[in-house]
């Protein structure tokens, strides 16, 4: 190529008219817009769309797309439709700060939703502080911890997904009662399982148990050897269960080959609809799970909620927990808009806390003031041995319909 | 004493499964020089052949040769149309397979979606030998890897074929002065190599979760144990890098644990480099 030929045969001054008239392009809309009553509330929602974990972002972004069409079918909020702009995380702690800022800054939306692991929460957790924006967080989670600010403890995100003395804690006399007091806990290395952990010890402390290993496994690791050993030779009663994506199917399908399913109880707090039909019947059977939502729960709520998510998804499409938790992130989101007649993140922040939702697919649930923390219910379910399909993977154990979590360890009020 | 016995069997059981799965790289990287990235892609797709035949109701073995069979089609498809014009310039090799890695990974998550499948393992549970439990499945695959190492052998040692091969490695020149179809032979150790891959894929599937990632655990791994364990030393460099590699893992997990014990390999794999560059199994 030659030098002169930089600009494709451009004279110098055609390209700086371009230039000038593609600033003024993007400068435009800025000036232009104001808020009409037909103008769109926009909301940028990050999923992981592509990456690690894809198989749980379908019924993530589900969940909210859904929402948003009953809202939008209802007549919108305030005589404004819902738009939503998505943002793919690709599982990314990274990719979902390059997402946040561009929604915000480009797309220019009233508020985000979603991110999925906690490290992609962490990531956005500064980006909606300094842009002053709200972030309605779906997934099960382990808590606010000072120490992980602005992740949580931000009065700019709301947590609509269980965190472990919810998910966790309301089960622990149960297991501890029935199957012994000795946990092995194994989970992914990372600050979800680690800090979920930490929580589950205090419970486990005051009821006289004792933990008698803790492993935390690098991401994708094929080989569980000497894991299996060391769990083997622990005395564990009961394997506590926090390994994520893959690794969950890795671990588990080597668990069951060693045979040591038949030896060990073990209640994971990771494998909802979607890793459970990945690890299928023979390795999930008799396994112990505990989450505040589950396809299978008899609630009149879920039934109709199924109905409407079947006939716009197809029948054998998957939801789970987190997805569950971005379609009341999104209903709850337009009923604290309708509350406060305005869509301001100012507005937003004071009228989320004590927004309760009837129609939760799960039963109740409502905003707490006070740490932004979601009240749910709480279910131990049991796999069911040669389960068919989601209908039937699993079993009530027992639950609860409402569950306050511990308050938040943040400078509280939020 | 047992306990002994069971790092021993572990350890035994992990290097013959990585060997597998690195079989098929030791053979392209080894004998003829093409750094295969495209076999991470190569084992997933066989993995999602394994899962596609098995979920319509046949039997594992056919599905573990039909993913043999077709990743080895695709394999010198992928010769026939771009590698072979590439055989003198292994950084562009490099490049060209990466491209085609992800280009298959892309195309699987097309076809297969993204969500976890599972195939059934063959071989559920365990067998207990003398106090000693061993994962049924697991011990059948590290048996098959053994068994598919020494066919290899006698297919390298003991056949025309063989010597040809072995000729080409020592030197190209003479080796096509002499008469031998150079191009063919290329042709025949890369669909070789990428049968290998496809079966492996396959023979690993039961034992991990098949998603789009699969074949990712393996890549990186088959590498270290082709480098370590020596380049061109097909069979006893794969299994002493096999051992180095992932063998130690074990041992190291034993001391310590699993997290220190993954660094660790990789530390030992690199002070192996420094003082033996061309590998633990030097040419002769």
């Amino acid at each position: 190529m030659k030098k002169s030929d930089w600009l494709g045969g451009m004279s110098r001054r055609t390209a700086l008219k371009g230039m000038v008239a593609g600033v003024a392009a993007l400068g435009a809309p800025a000036i232009i817009r104001r808020a009409s009553a037909a103008d769109p509330i926009r909301i940028g929602v990050i999923s992981p769309l592509t990456g690690a974990w894809t198989v749980y972002g379908k019924a993530h972004i589900s969940g909210f797309e859904l929402a948003v069409e009953e809202i939008n079918a209802a007549g919108g909020v305030l005589g404004r439709p819902m738009e939503m702009v998505v943002g793919d995380s690709k599982t990314e702690p990274r990719i979902v700060v390059e997402q946040a800022n561009r929604l915000i800054r480009q797309e220019r939306v009233d508020l985000l939703a979603g991110t999925f692991s906690s490290a992609e929460r962490n990531a956005a957790g500064p980006v909606v502080k300094s842009a002053d924006k709200i972030l309605l967080y779906p997934t099960w989670y382990e808590g606010q911890e000072k120490e992980y600010f602005p992740g949580v403890c931000n009065p700019n995100i709301f947590m609509f997904g269980p965190e472990p003395t919810q998910q966790v804690w309301p089960h622990m006399e149960y297991m501890v009662g029935n199957f012994g007091k000795k946990f092995f806990m194994i989970g992914s290395d990372y600050a979800w399982p680690r800090v979920t952990n930490q929580v589950t010890k205090r419970k486990l402390e005051e009821l006289g148990g004792e933990v008698v290993g803790e492993v935390y496994i690098p991401f994708n690791t094929p080989q569980y050897e000497s894991v299996l050993r060391d769990i083997r030779n622990s005395g564990a009663d009961i394997i506590f269960h926090s390994l994520t994506g893959s690794d969950t199917v890795n671990f588990r399908q080597q668990f069951v080959a060693a045979g040591m399913n038949n030896d060990f109880v073990l209640w994971t707090v990771d494998d909802e609809e979607v890793v459970t039909s990945g690890l299928g019947p023979d390795v999930s059977a008799n396994t112990y799970v505990s989450f505040d939502y589950f396809m299978s729960i008899k609630h009149p709520n879920n039934v109709a909620f199924l109905e409407r998510f079947r006939a716009k998804y197809g029948a054998d499409a998957l939801m789970n927990t987190v997805g569950v938790g971005m379609y009341n992130a999104a209903h709850m989101a337009a009923l604290a808009i309708e509350k406060a007649g305005e869509v301001s993140t100012e507005a937003l922040r004071t009228s989320l806390k004590g927004v309760v939702f009837n129609e939760a697919p799960q039963g109740v649930v409502r905003m707490r003031e006070e740490d932004n923390q979601a009240v749910v219910p709480s279910y131990l379910m049991k796999v069911r041995p040669g389960w068919t399909s989601v209908n039937d993977m699993f079993e009530e154990v027992q639950s609860f319909e409402s569950v306050e979590p511990l308050a938040a360890r943040c400078d509280l009020p939020l | 004493m047992s306990d002994i016995v069971t790092v021993a069997v572990d350890a035994t059981l992990i290097t013959l499964v990585l060997a597998l799965a690195a079989f098929g790289l030791a053979i392209i990287y080894g004998l003829i020089g093409v750094i295969n990235m495209a076999h991470g892609a190569m084992l997933t797709l066989g993995a999602y052949i394994a899962w596609a035949v098995t979920s319509q109701g046949f039997a594992f073995p056919i599905a573990v040769l039909t993913a043999g069979v077709t990743v080895g089609l695709i394999g010198l498809a992928l010769e026939h149309t771009i590698i072979r014009h590439f055989y003198d310039r292994p950084f562009d090799t490099l490049l060209l397979t990466w491209a085609f890695f992800l280009i298959i990974t892309e195309v699987i998550k097309i076809i297969f979606g993204t969500d976890f499948r599972n195939v059934p393992s063959p071989f559920p549970g365990a067998i207990t030998i003398a106090g000693v439990t061993i994962p049924a499945y697991r011990s059948f695959v590290a048996a098959l890897s053994l068994a598919l190492m020494m066919g290899t052998a006698v297919l390298l040692y003991r056949t025309s074929l063989g010597i040809k091969i072995r000729a080409l490695i020592q030197n190209r020149e003479v080796a096509s002065l002499l008469g031998l179809n150079i191009d063919r032979t290329y042709k025949t150790v890369f669909g070789l190599g990428s049968f290998i891959a496809g079966l492996s894929g396959a023979l690993i599937a039961p034992m991990l979760s098949v998603d789009p990632y699969i074949g990712n655990v393996y890549l990186v791994r088959s590498f270290f144990v082709v480098i370590v364990g020596g380049i061109g030393q097909v069979l006893t460099g794969t299994l002493v890098g096999s051992f180095l590699i992932g063998g130690a893992e074990t041992l190291f997990a034993v001391l310590s644990n699993q997290v220190v014990a993954q660094a660790a390999v990789f530390f030992l794999a690199i002070v192996i480099l420094r003082f033996r560059p061309e590998g633990v199994i030097r040419p002769r």
